[in-house]
């Protein structure tokens, strides 16, 4: 073949398949979150909130800039196709990490969210999401002042750049959609709230099945929670011992659990191993016995987790996935009717095995 | 004699036909005076056949200097190499007297290295084959002489361990500088072309080195290297890709050092083929690559410019590449003030005007120093050429044609051969048999 005609053919070639996706990154607009609430509008269900980033070169704390916009709509994608039409630059969800679903629409139902949430393309799997209280639309309006750039507060109070702390949990987007469809696995999401007018307040979990909010957790729960679910180390935990208050810093922290069967009776065995090291003790302790502090501890420790599973228990949700053990080791098409009678009678047993390090002090 | 000469030769004052006479005998002599040391001549020729202490036949036909002449058609060839030429009772004898100039040992400039042998080739052959020769004093040695250029009639010479070279390799090299039909030849570059013989490479297959230390280890590996008279660049066939990316000192340091220097190299080339075509492909199709800060602040500093990115990186790529071959062309007094202006003033300017964002000339910087990092220099300049295809690619295909465009080039590179043995080999030792005696043929 002549060259001249190659190359014109390779040139028509590339024009075809061009320019469907070139946008420069100056002419997008960054949703750095999004919150979803229910209106109370019947026709118009959806309020969409959008916080968009307004960029600029300089980066110092409170200088960041934020765009936000409101619509109620039908669904959720019209919404946002609707929105397009109020901004001067292309709508981009690629940095959207955050989605915050307000508490009336998590205590109806989540799930068209979430669908749209996973089919549409730009929208990162590693996001996270949140419960908003009271709603979405007015979390977003809050402006921290440290905050650097747009939505980083958010981003930064969830991932484990920032702060870790052991009351907030981490839901990401791709974990959350497994857990709505997995049978014996129940999803769950961090509430947020806002105190004044400058921060959020994230210590508070919701516990969910596959449609709706089924139960919140207070914060000391939901601690406990990530403890147990998550070995969250860089945590805290209270005692008491002789009448005398104890806090213990958690260094390092196992747990597993067990499906068994004694005298007909079902029982969920779980071993906890822990390793703390003292923050608030009394002053003798360095020369005390540890043994029977560790022994107080421990039951305390066991009676608190028992208290927790049987509430989650009691909501009839399975965050943590004893469901799913089941249908692992037990075979057959029957195993998941099996466990839906099961669960509800299961027994609790805690073995926790709490292990002194030391009191946090030199002699 | 002196009568045909007269008749070859187009008229030229340069051009000396002399007879002398002493008690015996009388002898034509002839030269091309520029070409001949006239010391030499003095000293081997006139002298003793002027003084007669010896009588000056039986000399010509004792020491071996003088070489009898008994075609008539080489005497052209052999005064234009700044032989003269001697009729002394009716035989023609040649004596070697010509004068080379050329800069004195030159020290390693275009590879040099830090800790290791710092005199480069000469334009002299006999220096760098000296030089050679004391780097690899074996008997297995090899040197062929042949002839290249209808006009030119450069000797080249072709170096080789008889016993570890690649046979095959070998008769096709002899084959190809037998052949090859050119009028003038001058540098190494212009013989590895022709070596090569496909006009359109994108690759350097040939290694050209002036470094007598990266010839003997070739040598040793049973490689050829091949010599230009008038030529302080070598030439070492057949070479791997790997060869082009390995430094001479990377034998000489420590070892997790040149590991690491190995790995950053390696690096390098990569950013510097990728990061452009990256820079389009990540700015414009899939700005969630970058992290949330860069992102902003990337699209803060953007934002003035009103180009969209492709055109933003061809400024700045050809405002450095020019800047690159300015420097390297002028002067060197010159080329520092050429630097100096393009890259402070320049840079700085471009991204005050708005013309480019503050990460495009990061970018550029990046890929302006990390293909110097490349050791061999025929290859950072096929690099250099290697990310405009891609950048042409980025602009319509995003990550997935850079990606694709990877495949091709590392495709091409596996399909490349340099005279017969795989270009892109990382295993395997070039080297044949070894320890047996008279493996290659000596013509």
């Amino acid at each position: 073949m002549n060259l001249s005609i190659r190359v014109t053919l390779t040139m028509l070639a590339v024009c075809l398949l061009g320019g469907c996706g070139f946008k420069d990154i100056d002419k997008r607009f960054f949703v750095v979150a999004l919150g979803i609430d229910h209106s109370e509008n019947e026709k118009k269900p959806y309020r969409l909130t959008l916080q968009l980033a307004v960029p600029s070169p300089k980066i110092e704390p409170g200088a960041s800039k934020t765009q936000i916009e409101t619509i109620d709509s039908e669904s959720i994608a019209e919404g946002v196709r609707m929105l397009k039409a109020y901004v001067d630059k292309e709508l981009d969800f690629g940095h959207c990490k955050v989605f915050l679903i307000g508490e009336q629409l998590a205590r109806t139902d989540y799930q068209d969210v979430l669908q749209w949430m996973s089919r549409r393309r730009d929208i990162q799997s590693v996001a996270d999401i949140a419960i908003g209280k009271p709603d979405a639309e007015s979390l977003l309006q809050v402006k921290p002042i440290s905050e650097r750039y747009p939505g980083n507060t958010l981003f930064l109070s969830f991932g484990a750049d920032g702060t870790e702390s052991s009351y907030t949990y981490v839901e990401s987007l791709s974990d959350f959609s497994r857990r709505s469809s997995e049978k014996g696995l129940d999803p769950l999401m961090p509430i947020i709230t806002k105190d004044s007018k400058e921060s959020f307040i994230i210590n508070r979990t919701a516990l969910l099945n596959k449609k709706r909010v089924k139960l919140v957790l207070s914060s000391s729960e939901s601690q406990l929670y990530n403890q147990l679910a998550k070995d969250f180390t860089k945590s805290s935990m209270h005692g008491m011992f002789e009448g005398m208050d104890l806090v213990v810093a958690i260094t390092s922290i196992h747990s597993n659990f067990r499906l068994s069967k004694q005298n007909d009776e079902d029982i969920v065995t779980m071993n906890v191993k822990m390793k703390v090291i003292f923050e608030e003790a009394p002053k003798g302790l360095y020369n005390d016995q540890w043994g029977p502090v560790e022994q107080q501890l421990n039951k305390e420790y066991s009676k608190s987790c028992v208290a927790l599973l049987k509430k989650i228990q009691k909501a009839n949700v399975d965050p943590i996935g004893f469901g799913l053990r089941y249908r692992a080791t037990h075979p057959g098409n029957s195993a998941w009717k099996e466990w839906k009678s099961i669960y509800p009678n299961v027994k609790f047993k805690v073995n926790a095995n709490i292990r002194i390090e030391g009191t946090g002090l030199i002699k | 004699m002196n009568e045909r000469l007269r008749l070859l030769f187009a008229e030229a004052v340069d051009i000396k036909l002399e007879v002398l006479h002493n008690s015996e005998l009388t002898i034509e002599i002839a030269y091309i005076a520029p070409l001949c040391e006239e010391n030499k001549i003095n000293d081997f020729i006139i002298v003793p056949f002027t003084k007669d202490f010896y009588p000056f036949e039986s000399q010509l036909s004792t020491n071996p200097d003088y070489r009898k002449v008994d075609d008539v058609a080489k005497w052209q060839e052999l005064m234009l190499r700044g032989n003269v030429l001697i009729e002394a009772a009716g035989i023609i004898y040649s004596f070697d007297a010509s004068r080379i100039i050329s800069i004195e040992n030159p020290q390693t400039q275009v590879e040099s290295a830090i800790q290791g042998p710092q005199l480069a080739l000469s334009e002299d052959v006999n220096i760098s084959l000296n030089l050679i020769r004391s780097m690899y004093p074996s008997p297995d040695l090899s040197v062929e002489e042949h002839t290249i250029g209808s006009l030119s009639k450069t000797p080249v010479f072709a170096l080789f361990d008889q016993r570890r070279v690649d046979p095959t390799v070998l008769d096709s090299v002899r084959t190809k500088l037998t052949t090859i039909n050119v009028e003038m030849l001058h540098a190494a570059g212009e013989l590895e072309k022709l070596l090569v013989g496909k006009r359109k490479h994108l690759f350097p297959t040939i290694l050209i080195t002036e470094r007598p230390d990266r010839i003997s280890k070739a040598i040793a590996k049973g490689k050829i290297v091949i010599l230009l008279k008038g030529n302080m660049f070598a030439i070492i066939l057949p070479a791997t890709f790997f060869d082009f990316m390995h430094a001479v000192e990377d034998d000489y340091d420590a070892y997790w050092m040149t590991r690491f220097l190995i790995f950053l190299r390696y690096t390098s080339i990569v950013l510097t083929i990728t990061l452009p075509a990256l820079y389009i492909s990540v700015v414009s199709y899939n700005p969630e690559l970058f992290r949330v800060q860069l992102a902003f602040s990337i699209a803060g500093s953007r934002s003035a410019v009103p180009y969209p990115s492709f055109i933003e990186v061809f400024i700045m790529l050809f405002m450095i590449e020019t800047l690159i071959e300015a420097s390297i062309r002028l002067p060197r007094y010159i080329g520092s003030t050429a630097t100096t202006v393009g890259g402070l003033i320049l840079g700085q300017a471009a991204q005050q005007a708005g013309l480019v964002s503050s990460i495009m000339i990061i970018v550029t910087s990046v890929v302006a120093i990390s293909n110097f990092v490349i050791p061999v220099n025929s290859l950072s300049f096929a690099v250099r050429f290697l990310k405009y295809p891609l950048i042409g690619i980025a602009i319509f295909f995003g990550i997935t044609g850079v990606s694709v465009g990877m495949f091709v080039y590392i495709v091409y590179l596996c399909n490349l051969r340099s005279f017969g043995k795989p270009y892109m080999r990382i295993f395997g030792k070039l080297r044949p048999l070894e320890g047996d005696i008279g493996q290659v043929k000596i013509k």
